[in-house]
């Protein structure tokens, strides 16, 4: 068995009947989305301090690709998903103009409360809207986006097939998806290295800088328990994404997967 | 980690950065809001996208994968930019400055030096806005020091600037006269504008030589 269908399996059984991963532990489905919210609901006020500090600022440059690679213009209608503290909706924002439009939506109100603040401190304020919102379920029309960006979110829900299902019915035919997340490091070193570093530095900063180690910890377990690239790969293509291609960032700490409804 | 958009990010920084510090270019930069500008360096490897709002975001035209960006490479302007531009130019890095003067544009094209595509004035808005930006380093400064040391520093800075200046001169003459009066090693400059003029008279006198020689070669073959 490949290391793809082996991690696949191991994705489906961690994730079958009632069960499902929160980190490296099994619990009901119905209680991770609370059990995530809670996670959100610590970390929400130090988010973008500690987004910067544990990946040395490299975040960003991972979200600019992001931005880079959406094809976004003046005009569309773009939905950044679990879009926490509203770092790619405020340049969505700018880029689709008074003319679009940009919809931050996030499963966590304490999440979605300090994007609000931090936007409305930017002036980004006419054509952007906030809706908290499971992804699994989005409350939007058939057909309504011309993008979709979930970035660092996906691995929080708890179904991630229905999930991709939902986005790919709010998205407009000719429309993308665009998922930035955690994934499998090409090599067995840098591998290694991140390991090193997420189990055993990455709590620690999370205590030091806000006195939450278990939030941390559960990024660490989340990002190993996530589906590898091509599973994921997989699994768009499975709720019908066509043309779908993924392309590994800083070697594979972080993939960004793309896919088309037609 | 992606360079282009390492390079992208740095740019979209110092262009916002140096907008903030200029209150002025507010009204330059509102006249081009709503507006993109692909601008393509013969000498860059990628297109570079700027969109305007009340900032400046700057986007590389970016290929999804290794493949697309050996085609992106390859294809032209028009293809490689998306077509919702408002302007888009491909030229190369000594071309930037000749854009900016309207009469000179032709040309370029006709050189094959500029590729345009879609509204020019909105690429020499840029231009003007990037141009006209005058910051008041003084005034910035004395945000973090107070008027009167900022007012001193500058003012110290002056009038170093200005020794500087005047010492740099004076070494300059003592150089050269040394090399001139005391060295031998170079020429005064009237003895050099005698030299010249001396060259020119023998140059028009062997221009007039050569010009008499062929009038008598042609006279000596009517005769034979």
């Amino acid at each position: 068995m490949s290391d793809t269908q082996a991690s696949s399996a191991e994705t489906n059984q961690a994730e079958s009947d009632d069960q499902t991963h929160f980190g490296f532990k099994q619990v009901d489905k119905n209680q991770k989305a609370s059990m995530v919210a809670d996670v959100f609901h610590s970390v929400a006020a130090k988010y973008d301090v500690m987004n910067d500090l544990m990946s040395m600022g490299i975040h960003r440059i991972w979200k600019r690709f992001t931005i880079d690679c959406s094809g976004v213009r003046a005009g569309h209608k773009v939905l950044d998903l679990a879009g926490g503290t509203g770092d790619l909706a405020a340049k969505f924002s700018r880029i689709v103009g008074e003319s679009g439009k940009v919809v931050l939506a996030d499963i966590n109100n304490a999440m979605l409360t300090v994007g609000r603040d931090k936007l409305r401190d930017m002036g980004i304020v006419n054509n952007i809207d906030y809706v908290q919102a499971n992804a699994e379920a989005l409350p939007f029309p058939d057909n309504t986006f011309d993008l979709i960006t979930i970035a660092f979110g996906l691995r929080n829900v708890t179904d991630k097939d229905k999930a991709l299902a939902s986005m790919y019915r709010v998205l407009k035919p000719g429309g993308r998806l665009l998922v930035l997340e955690f994934s499998k490091p090409e090599s067995e070193m840098l591998s290694k290295v991140y390991d090193l570093y997420s189990f055993h530095l990455l709590p620690k900063m999370g205590k030091l800088v806000a006195n939450d180690s278990e939030s941390y910890q559960y990024l660490a377990e989340s990002i190993r328990m996530h589906p590898d690239q091509e599973t994921l790969k997989g699994m768009m293509d499975a709720v019908g994404f066509e043309q779908t291609t993924y392309h590994n960032l800083t070697g594979g700490i972080v993939a960004l997967h793309r896919g088309f409804k037609f | 980690m992606p360079a282009a958009q390492l390079v992208s990010a740095s740019i979209e920084r110092i262009i916002n950065h140096l907008l903030k510090l200029d209150s002025d270019s507010k009204a330059a930069l509102a006249k081009l809001k709503g507006k993109r500008l692909t601008v393509k360096l013969r000498e860059f490897p990628w297109p570079l996208t700027f969109v305007f709002s009340d900032k400046v975001d700057v986007l590389v035209n970016e290929s999804f994968d290794n493949q697309s960006q050996k085609e992106q490479a390859n294809i032209s302007l028009q293809d490689t930019a998306s077509a919702n531009q408002d302007c888009r130019i491909e030229l190369s890095f000594s071309a930037l400055q000749t854009i900016q003067d309207s009469s000179q544009i032709t040309g370029l094209i006709q050189r094959n030096e500029l590729k345009l595509d879609g509204d020019l004035s909105v690429a020499q808005g840029f231009g003007d806005l990037i141009k006209n930006i005058d910051i008041d380093w003084e005034e910035q400064l004395s945000k973090y020091t107070g008027d009167v040391i900022a007012h001193s520093v500058f003012n110290a800075g002056k009038q170093a600037a200005r020794k500087i200046n005047k010492h740099t001169k004076a070494l300059l003459t003592i150089l050269s006269e040394g090399a001139i009066e005391e060295k031998n090693i170079a020429a005064h400059k009237l003895l050099v504008e005698d030299f010249c003029s001396d060259v020119n008279q023998l140059r028009s006198a062997t221009e007039r030589l050569e010009a008499r020689l062929t009038l008598l070669e042609k006279q000596r073959l009517k005769t034979t």
